[in-house]
């Protein structure tokens, strides 16, 4: 199968900044990715270039096998991070206009308006103004707004930022409707826990590089688990026997959980038997290491200040769920 | 093209169909409308309708009786009737036919009806041995209503006959209530200036007839002698053409360029144009604004032009106007908004919000009131080297040229038409920088920009 994006040593810079450095990326068609990386990564500058509106300062760009998206902006449908609507506007005007913008010809345009519509749950709200509705209703009229064409290539960058669970939820459906329909989806966002619950396959980007292009599975299977969920059976024992034990680093609690750091070298398996003798347990589990886990492990081999940054990226997590 | 179109016929629709900009549009047509028939009748010059009392102190004993006979209703209701006359003879016949019909037809009231509208004042002689302090008590006492005395006049004793060695006549007093009707008080002036006057051409055994027969030399209209033949002159046209034709320029601009300006900050502060770039390029984006706003432009200019045309053709006076005039007008009107809106688009384009528009504006706003200022001077001497030199320096050539073709004397067309090419080359110039801006413009947050960073990012792209 054709690739949808190739990109070859992508560079651009602001200034003295350097936001995207000698990227390299292949997504095949029919693919849903993830672009991962905490904000300030280079997220947005790699998919304003892939759509144009930015222009590399070096290396070379295909977008669905031309030179430029420019020449392919009816088949792609983009949700850019900065995102907005006509205020004055109607919802419906609004959503036409745009599909006539992506090339589509006016016919029972009316009509895949109002089944959109229908689709997002907005359809009492078609006649209104833009303005009038929240800030999540604008946010579900933007992505009709990207799909209405039913594109090739569907780019959305940070498409959760701002809903609540249920549209949530339901805005993930859609994603996924729109991966079945065998659209290509490049999709952004720095909550690494939505990457890991829709995407085949995760780029992750830091400090304008790649650090990571695999499927979630390879990527779980590389980097092997080393925390254990412990909680014990009397909730008043001390964990001192645990503590104790050669093959552990350390015990955190984390939200009435204890979690238990596998030390280097020492077998998890062995671990968990060890533990169980030392402390008759409630619950005890391998924990699989989430796309944060991965994340952190990947950026800990350069920087000392890992807490923090992890610290950030729950911390946005929590105001993306809470939201 | 398609795409240029659609945001092209967007931006018009939601421009024009607003309550705003209909309210706006044809509220400035309605207020003339209105003012045209209400002024005159607030400002009517005719004294009101009141009763009173006129005392004269008047030792020469020559003015109570003129005085008398020029306040008296029949000689103020003939008076008003000759003005009127004057009046509907000046008056072109349309309009003649358009105010009869509107049922302004109040003029053609007969003598005797306007005769029950005039103020009925009545002169006394101040007893002789009263003095002009108890004549005057009666003004303090009571209202103008109550139909007492409205005012005293005391005629100086050489009003009428100077002594030997006196080089000037004598005048009189006039004393008036509280709160009297300005135009009461003119009449009685007019009518003691009359009445003194008369006194004194008798009183020097002369005919007032012959007197005002030889000094009377009437203003006469004068009458244009130019290569194509002989018209007569309008003075007050011949000024106020080219200002209407500039103004409606300047009007029909400047409003397409206002709101180019604030969709485009509304597009971009309220973050929709990364939305609009990935289905357009900022060229068509930009090229299809600017589009969607000359049709607004052109939207007020159709209509206003339209209605100076109808309001032309209702008076006849259609001649005045050269039709080629409202070809150029089309030509000029294209050509300096591309001008402005290209600066606007830009502008609009760099900054985050109105506010910040505001300081890159004023030059522009400047530039703009020149044509103004030159008004005068242009259409007093259209061909003199000042006229020709500013109708060659973009951005204000649009304007002057179509300032010199309203005049009386016409630009050569070889000077018109150097203007336009000249104006076609600045338009292409601005469009292009204008496009680079816009482009980087667009998506460029934070600080706002300075003439200097744009240039700067001219250059960049």
């Amino acid at each position: 199968m054709a690739d949808a994006i190739v990109l070859e040593k992508v560079t651009r810079s602001f200034g003295e900044f350097v936001a995207v450095r000698d990227l390299d990326l292949v997504i095949p068609q029919g693919k849903l990715y993830g672009f991962i990386g905490p904000n300030g990564a280079g997220k947005t500058t790699t998919i304003r270039m892939i759509m144009s509106i930015l222009f590399p300062d070096r290396g070379r760009i295909e977008v669905l096998g031309h030179a430029s998206a420019l020449e392919a902006k009816d088949r792609i449908g983009y949700l850019p991070e900065e995102r907005g609507v006509y205020k004055k506007m109607r919802v419906n005007a609004f959503l036409s206009y745009i599909a006539r913008l992506k090339g589509h010809d006016g016919a029972n345009l009316g009509r895949r308006v109002s089944a959109w519509l229908g689709k997002v749950g907005l359809a009492d709200v078609a006649g209104k103004r833009c303005e009038e509705l929240s800030k999540g209703m604008q946010q579900k009229v933007q992505f009709v707004a990207a799909v209405i064409h039913e594109p090739e290539l569907l780019i959305l960058d940070e498409p959760f930022s701002g809903l609540d669970p249920v549209n949530m939820r339901l805005l993930r459906e859609l994603i996924l409707e729109q991966h079945r329909r065998s659209a290509t989806i490049i999709f952004s966002t720095h909550v690494m826990s939505q990457a890991e619950q829709i995407c085949d396959h995760v780029v992750m980007i830091h400090k304008g590089s790649k650090r990571l292009d695999d499927t979630v599975r390879d990527i779980r299977a590389r980097f092997d688990p080393r925390t254990i969920l412990f909680e014990p059976l009397d909730p008043g024992a001390s964990l001192a026997p645990i503590e104790a034990l050669p093959a552990v680093r350390a015990v955190a609690q984390v939200a009435g959980v204890s979690e238990i750091s596998v030390r280097e070298g020492a077998d998890p398996a062995q671990a968990l038997q060890a533990i169980a003798a030392a402390v008759p347990p409630a619950r005890l589990e391998l924990r699989r290491p989430t796309l944060e886990d991965v994340f952190v492990q990947i950026v800990e081999g350069e920087e000392g200040a890992t807490t923090s940054l992890r610290a950030a990226l729950r911390a946005d997590a929590v105001v993306e769920a809470g939201a | 093209m398609n795409k240029t179109l659609h945001v092209a016929l967007r931006e018009f629709l939601a421009t024009v169909a607003t309550k705003g900009f209909l309210i706006g549009m044809l509220a400035p047509p309605l207020m003339i409308g209105l003012m045209s028939v209400l002024m005159p009748r607030l400002l009517k010059n005719d004294a009101p309708k009141i009763e009173g009392e006129v005392a004269v102190a008047d030792p020469t004993g020559a003015i109570v009786g003129r005085l008398e006979a020029y306040l008296s209703p029949a000689a103020i209701a003939g008076r008003r009737e000759a003005t009127r006359k004057r009046v509907e003879a000046q008056t072109p016949e349309a309009l003649r036919a358009v105010a009869e019909r509107a049922g302004v037809a109040q003029a053609n009231q007969a003598l005797d009806a306007i005769l029950g509208d005039v103020p009925l004042l009545r002169v006394v002689p101040v007893p002789a041995g009263e003095s002009l302090d108890a004549a005057k008590d009666a003004l303090r006492q009571g209202e103008v209503a109550d139909g007492g005395r409205l005012a005293v006049v005391a005629v100086h004793a050489d009003a009428i006959a100077r002594g030997e060695d006196a080089r000037a006549f004598g005048s009189y007093d006039l004393f008036v209530r509280a709160k009297l009707d300005d135009r009461i008080e003119d009449e009685i002036q007019d009518g003691m200036r009359e009445a003194i006057v008369d006194a004194r051409v008798e009183a020097q055994g002369l005919d007032r007839e012959q007197i005002e027969s030889l000094t009377r030399v009437p203003r006469v209209r004068s009458t244009t002698v130019t290569a194509g033949g002989e018209k007569q002159t309008n003075q007050l046209l011949n000024l106020l053409l080219p200002a209407a034709f500039m103004g409606l320029l300047l009007i029909s601009v400047m409003t397409g360029g206002q709101y180019l300006l604030t969709t485009t900050i509304e597009e971009k502060s309220s973050r929709i144009v990364e939305v609009l770039l990935s289905a357009v390029s900022p060229m068509q984006l930009m090229t299809g604004k600017i589009l969607g706003q000359m049709a607004v432009g052109f939207l007020i200019l159709a209509l206003y032009a339209g209605m100076g045309v109808a309001a032309l053709v209702s008076f006849a006076m259609l001649g005045v106007l050269d039709l080629s005039l409202l070809f150029y007008l089309g030509l000029f009107y294209v050509l300096a908004y591309f001008l402005i809106a290209s600066f606007m688009a830009a502008v609009g384009a760099a900054v985050n919000e109105m506010r910040e528009a505001q300081t890159l504006m004023t030059p522009a706003m400047i530039v703009i009131m020149i044509p103004w200022l030159l008004w005068m001077p242009i259409t007093r001497d259209p061909n003199g080297t000042f006229a020709v030199a500013c109708s060659f320096i973009p951005p204000i050539n649009t304007f002057v040229m179509m300032l010199r073709l309203t005049t009386t004397t016409p630009p050569p067309l070889w000077q018109v038409w150097l203007s336009i090419a000249i104006s076609v080359v600045s338009v292409y110039v601005a469009l292009r920088v204008a496009a680079k801006i816009f482009r980087i413009g667009l998506l460029m947050f934070g600080k706002a920009p300075n003439f200097a960073t744009m240039l700067r990012w001219v250059r960049m792209a």
